[in-house]
């Protein structure tokens, strides 16, 4: 036996581990939530069937339609809302803030992550109220004559996702843009680009891979995040977490909760397949 | 940041401990809200040297899945809805309580709900609880006078200041009411009629939620009224907000009642029993009546001996004679009639 | 440019510290609701919140799965990117996929997924099973910071020990493990971080033993009060201080 053949082995032998544990409780389950998809809720009972009656109700009934279409399009909007917050951001403190100080800057920026998620939720609930800090604030200063209705609607839930989302952006941006050598900046500016092309010839597209990174990383987050909208969109639309919640909570309808997560799966994969070609796993 | 080997040892074990059969001295309880307040718990667990764990839920189905999910001997005691009580001795989940031990000659007379609570003779549940979904407000800013009638809700005056508490079976009851159909009489057809008048509802309102969003919604103003609310979200409330009141409208309202019950594949059934003994003794009656989630009437009427002149003026003790007159329980659909109401109520929720 | 700079970042970290900076403060709050208008400081939350037995419970508990379940995850996670850093395999790109795939999955199906199997196989919901969820999405986490810190330089350490006769356990804890220092300490550090905060899977797994964020949750649903801002501040502080501990001992970059 080569020595290549027992490294081999020995590699393999490792790396066994890790891939038991996904394949039994990842793989395996998701599998068999595909399964029972296919069957459906009679009265209480779950009769295993193998028919697409629960994906078709998903595409033909208007209330869980309407959950694609409110989860695609608060996630998008969020999306893009956080990428164009947290660029500058994770710019600024990478370029302008000094070196010694960057590191307290970017954990500052990111600090709220430590307060629990389900409690930041509920803060934003707090300051979003018609009563909340931040009307009884613009009231105050004038901005403002009556406060204007943001809780319970689907600006409370963006603002929510997008606070938390400006973060971890910022996070992966910013640790995106300092491996990125200065040089290449200036070698643009040698060569004649002045700033603004600089930027957008250059710095930009070395920066893409990770704002793809992020922005996909915050989809996939965004579209499958329960508490937010429960906490701050006031049951107006539920989006597709929401609604399976809502199947699994009051209807113990597993087969119908196991097929919107089937559905969620996929709009996740498109998601992955349009951003595939910057999601490369390379080791540097 | 240490952590000491021996309470990691120790932890560890409890863990383990924890996911094995069940203790002696544990009782598991399926419960609302209401339930989980300690000052109702710690005086059962110190007398009887017991500790209750407490998992709550939310509406009849849900508690039913989560009993289908579960193991035999998983769980002791149950809350239920007073007009589900039947359902679940159909389902053969509910154990014989000996009638004889209970409190019942104490209750309202109205409230020992017999048709829902027996059946040939052998009694399934206890009533414990009970209270109105109708239409709490806030009376500084509403019109006291337009709160005695349900239709002004639809009226497009209070657009935007309304919401609705999440509970598809009292609030299809209260717009059946609405329209005039009482809820004994509400089938598929009579259903599907309500369907616009939902639909309206929703539009008038901010926002659909539950017990505590509703509280909240109501104590800071973001909304004046409350439809399904009644004094189980104003009178927690009493002390620090009083312009916080309820009402049952001209067209009626729901009266919801809860029972408490012992599971049959209940491991420790004495226990769960004195645990019933005690939530209908009067203390803990008044003690469940104000509890921290939300307050109620109580169903054994000496509670009213242990609870004080105010708890009892917030409570509307002395209207209650009139109060039960004028409303209706709960809706009791089958399977069908029950998924049917809940995509009703989803769709709703989507417009 | 410079000032706008300043302005930009200004603003920003008002939106950020927003909602914590009101969080905090009506955890003082007297009266009964932390909605303005704010009534004069006082401790009775945190005295409430820290003699509330669950919580303090459920805080324990957050604390054992964290630690235990990045623990695990970091094992396997170590193992793995060993595995497929140190010679192509057939098939590592399916492994590497495999590996990551948890990361892009929602932690809601991940969740039901696992409470569907462990149901059908007959495991009750408990601190276990959710540990078993979070080493689930920690795994990705470990194996994706360790593989990309693993590179040449390390490679040849190991080769030149096994060189001189080390045996496989040896160049693992002796060579490549504290070479890995930093990459080994953030994913841990994040693995506990997303445990620790992590409510779906941790909500659909336990039963009465339950975890920080579901007892918050379990909180807010049974009644709005400052306590839930005092609990949420109290977390907020013993992380923070936990985060500038390590900042300052264990990330310390060594001056060039």
């Amino acid at each position: 036996m080569s020595i290549e053949t027992t490294d081999k082995r020995r590699a393999f032998g490792f790396v066994a581990p890790a891939l038991l544990w996904t394949c039994a409780f990842f793989i395996l389950p998701f599998a068999a939530m595909i399964l029972l998809s296919l069957a459906h809720l009679e009265g209480r009972t779950v009769v295993q069937g193998y028919d697409f009656g629960n994906y078709i109700k998903i595409f033909t009934e208007p209330s869980l339609l309407k959950g694609i279409r409110v989860s695609l399009e608060i996630t998008l909007v969020v999306t893009v809302i956080s990428v164009v917050l947290a660029w500058p951001l994770a710019w600024i403190i990478a370029t302008r803030v000094p070196p010694r100080y960057q590191r307290l800057a970017i954990m500052l920026a990111v600090l709220p992550f430590w307060t629990s998620y389900v409690v930041r939720s509920y803060a934003w609930a707090l300051v979003l109220g018609q009563n909340g800090v931040l009307m009884q604030g613009l009231i105050g200063i004038g901005i403002l004559d009556a406060p204007i209705q943001i809780m319970a609607t689907r600006a409370a839930t963006v603002i929510g996702f997008v606070h938390f989302f400006v973060m971890l952006l910022t996070l992966t941006i910013y640790s995106n843009l300092i491996q990125l050598s200065p040089n290449y900046a200036r070698a643009a500016a040698d060569l004649g680009a002045n700033g603004w092309n600089t930027f957008r010839l250059v710095i930009l597209p070395l920066t893409l891979p990770g704002i793809m990174t992020g922005a996909f990383l915050t989809f996939v987050l965004c579209i499958g995040d329960y508490i937010t909208p429960q906490i701050l969109g006031g049951n107006n639309e539920l989006t597709m977490p929401q609604l399976i919640m809502l199947q699994l909570g009051r209807r113990g309808d597993f087969p119908m909760a196991s097929a919107l997560s089937v559905v969620l799966m996929a709009l996740v994969t498109v998601a992955y397949a349009l951003s595939a070609r910057w999601l490369k796993m390379e080791r540097v | 940041m240490t952590i000491s080997k021996t309470s990691l040892v120790a932890t560890t074990a409890m863990l383990l401990s924890a996911t094995a059969v069940l203790a002696e001295g544990e009782l598991n309880a399926l419960v609302w809200c209401d339930h989980t307040d300690p000052a109702l718990l710690e005086p059962f667990e110190k007398a009887f040297d017991v500790k209750v764990n407490v998992k709550e839920y939310e509406g009849t189905a849900a508690g039913l899945a989560i009993l289908d999910q579960s193991r035999p001997g998983d769980w002791d005691v149950m809350v239920i809805d007073g007009v589900d009580v039947g359902r679940a001795v159909d389902q053969g989940l509910l154990a014989a309580l000996p009638a004889d031990e209970l409190a019942t000659a104490d209750f309202f007379p109205d409230l020992v709900m017999a048709e829902n609570n027996t059946r040939d003779g052998i009694t399934y549940a206890v009533t414990e609880k009970f209270g109105y979904n109708t239409i709490a407000y806030n009376k500084t800013k509403v019109d006291p006078a337009d709160m005695e009638d349900m239709s002004s809700l639809w009226s497009g005056k209070y657009d935007g200041r309304i919401a609705i508490y999440d509970y598809y079976l009292p609030l299809l009851g209260l717009i059946g009411l609405e329209q005039g159909v009482a809820t004994a009489d509400l089938d598929a057809t009579a259903l599907e009629a309500l369907r616009a008048r939902a639909y309206g509802l929703k539009a008038a309102s901010l926002q659909v939620s539950d017990v505590v969003a509703s509280q909240t919604a109501l104590a800071t103003g973001e909304v004046d009224i409350l439809i399904g609310g009644g004094e189980w979200v104003t009178a927690v409330l009493s002390a620090e907000s009083p312009e916080l009141d309820w009402t049952v409208p001209a067209e009626g309202a729901l009266r919801w009642s809860q029972s408490i019950a012992v599971l049959e594949d209940s491991g420790n059934k004495d226990m769960a029993v004195e645990f019933v003994k005690y939530i209908t003794s009067p203390e803990g009656q008044a003690r469940l009546a104000t509890s921290s989630c939300y307050w109620g009437m109580p169903a054994n009427s000496l509670a009213g001996g242990v609870l004080t002149d105010a708890e009892k003026a917030a409570l509307r003790w002395d209207q209650q004679g009139d109060y039960i007159a004028r409303t209706q329980l709960y809706p009791v659909p089958d399977a069908d009639l029950d998924l049917s109401m809940q995509d009703l109520w989803t769709d709703m929720l989507q417009q | 440019m410079r000032a706008l700079s300043w302005i930009y970042i200004g603003a920003i970290f008002t939106f950020i510290f927003l909602p914590v900076v009101v969080l905090v403060l009506f955890s003082f709050q007297d009266s009964r609701l932390p909605v303005p208008p704010f009534n004069g400081p006082s401790l009775k939350w945190y005295t409430q919140v820290l003699n509330d037995r669950g919580l303090m419970e459920a805080l324990t508990n957050s604390l054992l799965v964290a630690l235990v379940s990045a623990a695990v995850a970091l094992l396997l996670g170590f193992f793995a990117a060993q595995g497929l850093a140190r010679i192509r395999l057939p098939g590592s790109v399916l492994m590497r996929g495999l590996l990551i795939a948890p990361m892009t999955v929602s932690y809601l199906i991940i969740a039901l997924g696992l409470l569907s199997m462990f149901n059908d196989l007959g495991f009750r919901p408990s601190l276990w099973t959710t540990g078993v969820g979070h080493v689930v999405i920690n795994v990705p986490l470990c194996f994706a910071i360790l593989f990309a810190s693993m590179g040449d330089h390390q490679k040849n350490a190991e080769r030149a020990a096994r060189d001189l006769g080390a045996g496989e356990v040896q160049v693992l804890f002796l060579v490549t493990a504290p070479m890995l220092k930093p990459a080994l300490l953030a994913a841990y550090f994040l693995s506990v971080t997303f445990s620790w905060d992590e409510f779906i899977i941790a909500f659909l797994l336990t039963r009465f033993d339950v975890t920080l964020p579901v007892e918050i949750w379990s909180m807010l649903r049974s009644g709005l009060s400052p306590a839930t801002n005092a609990i949420g501040s109290l977390v907020f502080l013993v992380s923070i201080a936990i985060l500038f501990l390590l900042e300052f001992t264990v990330f310390r970059k060594p001056r060039a």
